[in-house]
């Protein structure tokens, strides 16, 4: 469970503001570590589910085959927790969940790692494959968390989700 | 996220490519400014950075959204949003997580 905790003196975070929001079947966080299926599954288990769906988003390689060495998150991090919550209640009254939970990885993501992962669980099986596509989907539009690509040439690239286009170069 | 802003002050935060184009991720301005004249008073600093960021950004005031006027908008002083000592603004290029 310590991977998804607040981490109680985060490098990123002089203010000491928490990394993580509950609000009644809702969990949502953001973190500096590795993400644990475990924990997030936990997040959302009940007696009254009889499906939970996992998604996680891994880093890709390559970005129109050009090599990718690493990728890097930063976020702002009180609006993204508050964006991610809402998105979150938003989902568990439009599909009656029974719980949702999503975490995103901060800072480097090696190549291959999960950058976020969403669990949501529901009294059936529909409900929670839609659900969980449309909170990825919102998640992508919405959470201020950005993503840069540093290429193996050397340079690096602002994504911006909305086009999926290059963004600035910044080296 | 940041240390409280200097008296008179506000703090404004520059997230990715808005951070790339200041070489910051924040700076404290003089407080108060109304709204509309955020842009150009970043326009003055780092010159280029409406077309190449702010055009395609959003902006918050205190973690809420606000709509940038038309500089052209006839300014009501009653509804003119104006930006406060101590505020907290941000600039939001388009986001990218997942």
């Amino acid at each position: 469970m310590a991977t998804i905790d607040p981490d109680p003196t985060p490098a990123q975070d002089p203010s000491n503001e928490p990394f993580s929001l509950t609000d009644a079947g809702c969990f949502v966080a953001l973190t500096d570590f590795p993400l644990d299926y475990a924990s997030i599954t936990d997040r959302v288990r009940s007696p009254q589910a009889g499906a939970i769906v996992i998604f996680a988003g891994t880093t890709r390689d390559n970005f129109a085959n050009k090599p990718v060495k690493q990728l890097q998150y930063t976020a702002y991090h009180p609006l993204a927790l508050r964006t991610m919550l809402s998105i979150a209640r938003e989902l568990k009254t439009k599909h009656e969940l029974k719980g949702i939970a999503m975490i995103h990885r901060l800072g480097v993501v090696p190549v291959g790692e999960e950058s976020i992962l969403i669990a949501v669980s529901a009294p059936h099986r529909q409900a929670a494959w839609r659900a969980g596509e449309e909170a990825l989907e919102a998640c992508k539009d919405r959470v201020e968390v950005w993503k840069l690509e540093e290429f193996e040439e050397g340079e690096g690239v602002w994504r911006a989700n909305r086009d999926g286009k290059v963004g600035e170069r910044v080296g | 996220m940041s240390t409280k802003p200097p008296k008179d002050h506000f703090n404004i935060l520059y997230f990715a490519s808005a951070g790339s184009y200041t070489s910051k991720n924040v700076e404290a301005l003089p407080a108060p400014l109304p709204l509309r004249k955020l842009f150009d008073t970043l326009e003055e600093r780092y010159k280029g950075i409406r077309a190449s960021v702010l055009d395609h950004s959003l902006v918050t005031i205190n973690l809420t959204y606000v709509d940038m006027p038309e500089d052209s908008a006839e300014v009501d002083e009653a509804e003119e949003v104006v930006i406060q000592e101590g505020d907290e603004v941000a600039i939001i290029p388009p986001v990218s997580s997942g």
